[in-house]
């Protein structure tokens, strides 16, 4: 991989960054609803509506005013006071949020990645097996199904049913006070059944595609070699099979991590569970304009930045992209 | 769930040169003779059905005011399915749902597979910097997080749209829902349209002497088109399966139209009535088996038609 | 490293783990006899926990429990003692004896100065006019008619107000500790960080919150009044997931549930282990239609109702023939909720006024009506208004309950009947107020705006929104009648038998011309468990325990595993001044016996988002695990293709 490739792939990830900075500005800009109005109360007067439309510099000119100094306060770090939070930096409302989707999101990736090329490997190996037919129809099955379709009875068959975990949250309140231990001791708890509805629901893509590529990868010359040259089956199902046909995985991985903690947002809502998903849904029926840009920037540059990763790796990989 | 490429892009593969009846009976035979190609179809023509009769199956669609049943009745005694927190039969409003969820998913797939095929079709075919910008605009579009987006474009095209606006008898709610998933889902098909035109655009030089004299237009209808309609339907059949999968999914987050019953407002419904506390699984079950069974079923009619009338080299089927 | 070993090595272990997870779900570390934690649920999300910013029934429920006002409510709504203890009313003033001996929960002594304080910020307020925060407590200060507050000594207050009303007893400023924020002027209050561990006089005091899940309040060791059993409270918050809060409430993780729906409701009722409340609330659901132009002849360009029948009231009142409540109370509210009528609610018993002249549901006579009126029938069944056009209203409803969309259905299909054609639509909060708004601020482009009220004990909160100044703040029906004006600002200055008979002519008034269609009051569904915590009241008595007015219930809990004992009456001064002292006295007697056992609340959580930073680098390292999982798979592909065609 040069330096050249390096160099493009950098420039293009700023270039849409900054694409991003700007819709992400002008789209909430552009939504009515002012966020004052959210609850009618009786003590509300015209004075105290105006003054709050002030403090949120929501009187000022769409462009370029409100656009120059958003753009100024996001490169330093400040990305603006929460509305329904009445003033909370939205970098504290976010940051309380980020931690608990990136556990959920990254461990469900992280087993569905194992179990899924686990499972679509040998199904696709044994094309036809008993293995096959029940590894891809379970895949497939998995694969059409909602995160909130596999968490709903989750929820209802071991938590509300049998009360083995707990029906939401991610902490018991007052856990702080207790050592570590019993901390994630806790944490575990909450977290089985979340991360197994977010597991499933990802398990199914990684498994097909993983068939596939194993498919197309047993097909190969060089693996019908080693066969007849009389190497044991699931060494070459291991050894020559497997590595090559990871690389459509690597960016697959990548490029699903938009949607992977995009579509968690409904898991994240069956468990209420205290993620970036919940904040979302409910920033978005209060109108917290600020809340939303900052999670709508953060969701897409994590995203932009995960396909620079993936792009680079593969630069690395495969010696033939450099188009 | 990973976007409407899964399984992964076809490669050109050699085409059969037969009679045009003769391949039509070839493909049907194919495409029956598989077990995915069959479920799905059955699965679909049951579906079909529901969504184009649903007066004749279970009447007019129940509202608050037109409800018999009790509150959130199990089923039995005259509900198969049991009835909501509005005593309304949830037999009839899923049947309903099946017409909203589909319709919603085919328009949705026709705008995504349309601007995706034009999109794709120019920027492979005239190449350049028309191609540099549509392609730049498309990975744009494929790096944001579809669903975030929806969320966010969905209120805003509403409140510019307007409320009451209504077109063709649809409401405005789900002309927006149809729209965001038309513009977030495009990208991809747009992506795998443009390689295939590619590789037929190499092909094609072979070819020049068919080609001299022919304008771009002309060349890009009725030379490229051909060879790219079989990858365009089959990306059409998984742009549906998506297209359900997303609008149940926003509607679940609470951006359909309470009005319009579709499945994932059904199953919104439900979570906001308590029926997973409350034990009722009859007001969950229906509409989430019928979401699974439909996007299944196009998946696995996606993926039939994409191996035959796709098929790789070396793999036989 | 090569790649099988790696699948091989990482796939049992994960297994393993869930394995290990799966198997030992209940069991685990089990702490050490802990403190008694009363945890409650809301569906409510909380804003902020800056009394002076918050605009939520949460919101007040978290800062009642560790500021008194100056009077706190009693379990009858009338006025008790809060940070005063005794208080005598004069023509011209109120006189408060703070409580001597009082202290806040970090030791300093509690004084007059605090009152000063904290009423002295409304009082900088309203000479400047202008607002603290969210502009929702000062006002009470103004509406009380006070005029100048002093502090002759240290356990002195005096509030000068001619206004003979209770307004004064109800003024809900929270009384802050000078010594922490004394250096405050009213117009940084907003922007003052409210963080935990708050310093208060209050029963419990806030000691951490989480964002978005849950508020946590610790023991006030100084407190002045009767100690609940609870050393704890956790206000656990479940935004818009009813469902969450009640599998966590039949799961045993909630004491007390704010807010279920009518099904969830009905299911415990029967359930032993549970009490249910239907408490009435203060407040109700209405239909407001846009008169905009009444009088006037104003119109909106691109704007304003789309006919000008509505701006007639005998229109309106025919309209109201065609509702039929009682079936929506039944249908919509599972039958928990009363008819609506007149714009007082009936739980406010000494105020509410039933209408001279009600309406019944009949649509025969809603048409009649309607014909009278010159509303007539066209050949196509359409009701044409006095320009010849079809009427075709536009209503609009707020997503915030399912309840509003039910009715809305509903109301469309009557409304039907009369040959009216109404188009439904649900919007956010924010969208429907902002739409309701007229120029300068919007277009008032709708007809119909579905949505309710909450108000304070004194019924004024509800009465101004009718008021002519009140269009473009809080009025959503354009009404202006200079009739109505003058009454209410004669019933300013009443009170008793006299206030009742003005406010009688108001209710009326309204309930006639019909600017509003009140359509129901809906009741508060609250639950608790019963095995746990005893000594539960409700406040008032046709209300809940919790999320009412002030957190006195909060201090009556009592364990209900032990043989229930006459849990202590808390002597409440009555509504009559001139309330004597021992009242007080005999209920601190009660707390200096029991040495609270919960330690101060931990120094770890400073801020709000405590534990933000321990779950960021959760993540984190999670992230990291992802990446070297994934590179580690990559790196030893790397090692497979130069190690390709060696014989193994």
């Amino acid at each position: 991989m040069n330096a050249h490739y390096l160099a493009r792939k950098l420039a293009q990830a700023f270039v849409t960054i900054v694409a991003i900075l700007v819709l992400n500005f002008l789209m909430f800009r552009m939504m009515p609803g002012s966020p004052d109005r959210v609850l009618k109360n009786p003590n509300l007067t015209p004075e105290m509506i105006a003054a709050t439309r002030a403090r949120w510099g929501l009187d000022k000119p769409l462009i370029p005013d409100q656009l120059i100094a958003y753009v100024k306060a996001t490169v330093s770090g400040d990305l603006g006071y929460s509305i329904f939070y009445r003033g909370q930096p939205v970098t504290d409302v976010l940051g309380a949020t980020v931690g608990p989707t990136i556990l959920l999101v990254g461990l469900g990736e992280v087993f569905a990645i194992i179990g899924g090329l686990a499972i679509g490997a040998y199904a696709g190996w044994r094309r036809g097996g008993k293995t096959d037919s029940i590894g891809t129809g379970a895949s497939l099955i998995l694969y059409s199904m909602p995160y909130f379709v596999i968490g709903m009875p989750l929820v209802v068959i071991f938590a509300a049913g049998l009360g083995w975990f707990p029906t939401s949250g991610m902490t018991t309140p007052g856990m702080s006070d207790q050592p570590l231990l019993n901390q994630a001791w806790d944490l575990g708890r909450h977290l089985v059944l979340p991360l197994l509805a977010v597991t499933l629901g990802l398990l199914g893509g990684y498994s097909i595609l993983m068939r596939s590529s194993i498919i197309d990868t047993r097909n190969e010359d060089y693996i019908t070699t080693a066969r007849a040259k009389g190497l044991k089956d699931s060494w070459v199902l291991r050894h020559h099979a497997f590595p090559n046909a990871m690389l459509p995985m690597v960016t697959l991985i990548a490029i699903n991590l938009g949607y992977v903690v995009a579509g968690a947002i409904t898991a994240e809502i069956v468990f209420n569970w205290p993620g970036l998903g919940t904040l979302t849904i409910h920033a978005l029926s209060a109108r917290d304009y600020p809340v939303l840009q900052g999670i709508f920037l953060l969701v897409a540059v994590s995203v932009v930045i995960a396909n620079l990763i993936a792009d680079i790796v593969y630069g690395f990989l495969d010696p033939r992209v450099r188009a | 769930m990973t976007p409407a490429t899964a399984p992964p892009a076809a490669a050109p593969g050699i085409q059969r040169r037969s009679g045009s009846a003769g391949r039509a009976r070839l493909f049907v035979g194919r495409f029956l003779s598989r077990s995915d190609g069959r479920y799905g179809l059955l699965i679909l023509a049951f579906f079909a059905v529901l969504a184009l009769f649903p007066d004749l199956l279970v009447g007019k669609l129940e509202t608050a005011t037109t409800a018999t049943g009790q509150s959130l009745q199990p089923p039995g005694g005259g509900y198969l399915f049991g009835t909501d927190e509005l005593g309304r039969d949830i037999l009839n409003l899923t049947v309903h749902g099946a017409r909203i969820s589909m319709a919603i998913g085919l328009m949705a797939t026709v705008i995504t597979v349309v601007l995706g095929a034009l999109v794709g079709i120019v920027a492979g075919y005239v190449g350049g910097p028309t191609d540099t910008v549509l392609m730049r605009v498309s990975d744009f579009f494929l790096v944001l997080p579809t669903i975030v987006l929806a969320i966010i474009l969905a209120p805003i095209i509403l409140d510019i749209v307007g409320a009451d606006a209504e077109l063709f008898g649809i409401r405005a709610t789900m002309i927006v829902i149809i729209v965001v998933i038309g513009l977030t889902s495009w990208a991809t098909t747009a992506r795998v349209i443009r390689s295939q035109v590619l590789s037929v655009k190499m092909r094609m030089f072979v070819d020049r002497a068919r080609v001299v004299g022919s304008g771009p237009g002309r060349i890009m209808r009725r030379h490229v088109l051909p060879n790219v309609v079989n990858l365009i339907v089959a990306q059409a059949v998984l742009t549906f399966a998506t297209a359900v999968f997303t609008e149940t999914t926003l509607a679940f987050i609470g951006l359909g139209d309470p009005f319009a019953p579709s499945w994932g407002q059904i199953l919104n419904s439900a979570q906001g009535a308590g029926a997973p506390g409350l034990g009722a699984w009859w007001y969950i079950a229906p509409p989430a088996i019928c979401v699974v069974l439909v996007v299944l079923a196009f998946t696995l009619v996606g993926n039939a038609l994409d191996d035959i009338l796709n098929p790789r080299s070396g793999a036989r089927r | 490293m090569r790649l099988s070993m790696g699948v091989k090595g990482v796939r049992p272990v994960a297994a393993l783990l869930l394995a290990a997870s799966l198997l030992l779900p209940a069991a685990g570390p089990v702490a050490a006899a802990g403190p008694v934690v009363l945890t409650v649920g809301t569906t409510q999300d909380l804003d902020s926990t800056n009394p002076f910013n918050t605009y939520l029934v949460s919101g007040y429920e978290v800062f009642q429990l560790t500021y008194d006002l100056l009077t706190n409510f009693s379990l009858d709504t009338s006025p008790g003692p809060g940070f005063a203890d005794t208080w005598v009313r004069s023509p011209d003033k109120v006189t408060y004896h703070i409580r001597d001996g009082m202290k806040w929960s970090d030791g300093k002594p509690a004084t007059s100065k605090d009152v000063c304080y904290s009423w002295g910020l409304a009082m900088a307020a309203i000479a400047d006019g202008a607002n603290i925060g969210a502009g929702y407590l000062d006002p009470n200060v103004k509406d009380a008619g006070v005029t100048k507050i002093e502090c002759p000594d240290a356990s002195t207050f005096v509030a000068y107000t001619t206004d003979q009303s209770d307004r004064i007893f109800q003024v809900y400023v929270p009384i802050l500790p000078e010594h922490v924020y004394g250096k405050v002027d009213y117009k940084k209050m907003a922007d003052e960080k409210f963080n935990a561990p708050l310093v208060g006089t209050g029963p419990y005091t806030l000691a951490e919150w989480k964002t978005g899940q849950f508020a946590r309040f610790v023991r006030n060791p100084n407190y002045w009044g009767q100690q609940g059993f609870e050393d704890q409270v956790v206000i656990r918050f479940f935004p818009d997931n009813a469902d969450a809060m009640f599998q966590a409430l039949k799961n045993g993780e909630l004491d007390y549930a704010h807010g279920v729906n009518p099904d969830q409701f009905k299911q415990l009722q029967a359930d032993p282990l549970y009490k249910t409340d239907a408490g009435k609330a203060n407040g109700w659901t209405q239909l407001a239609f846009n008169t905009y132009g009444t009088g006037t002849g104003k119109t909106i360009p691109n704007g304003g109702p789309s006919t000008k029948a509505l701006l007639d009231p005998a229109f309106r009142d025919a309209l109201g023939y065609a509702v039929d409540k009682p079936t929506l109370v039944a249908r919509v509210l599972g039958g928990f909720g009363d008819p609506g009528t007149t714009i007082v609610p009936p739980v406010l018993s000494d105020w509410h006024v039933d209408p001279t002249t009600p309406r019944t549901f009949d649509i025969e006579l809603a048409k009649s009506k309607l014909d009278a009126a010159g509303y007539k029938l066209d050949a196509s069944g359409s009701r044409l208004d006095k320009e010849g056009k079809p009427i075709k209203l536009r209503l609009y409803a707020p997503d915030s309950e399912a309840a509003y969309a039910k009715s809305a259905e509903f109301v469309k299909d009557w409304y039907g009947q009369l040959g009216i054609v109404v188009s439904t639509q649900i919007l956010t909060s924010a969208a429907l107020g902002e739409l309701v708004l007229p120029p300068p601020d919007g277009t008032a482009k709708y007809d119909i705006e579905l949505w309710g009220w909450a108000g304070n004990p004194d019924p004024n909160a509800l009465l101004q929104i009718f008021r002519c100044d009140a269009i473009g703040g809080t009025s959503d029906s354009q009404y202006c009648n200079p009739d109505y004006d003058k009454l209410y600002d004669q019933q300013l200055k009443e009170s008793g038998a006299q206030r009742k008979a003005t406010l009688a002519q108001m209710q009326n008034l309204i309930y006639d011309q019909a600017p509003y269609d009140v359509l129901y009051y809906d009741a508060n569904l609250d639950v608790h468990r019963t095995d746990r915590f005893a000594g539960w009241q409700n406040m008032p008595a046709t209300g809940t325990p919790m999320f009412t007015y002030g957190d006195l219930v909060y201090t009556l809990l009592t364990d209900a595993t032990i043989a229930p004992s006459p849990s202590p009456v808390p002597s409440e001064a009555s509504a009559t001044p001139a309330a004597s002292a021992s009242a007080s006295a005999s209920a601190s007697a009660a707390v200096s016996s029991t040495a609270p056992a919960t330690p101060a609340p931990s120094a770890a959580t400073g801020t709000t988002s405590g534990g933000g930073s321990s779950n960021l680098l959760l993540g984190g390292l999670v992230l990291v695990l992802v990446v070297v999982v994934v590179g580690g798979l990559v790196v030893s592909r790397r090692r497979r293709t130069t190690a390709a065609g060696e014989d193994e």
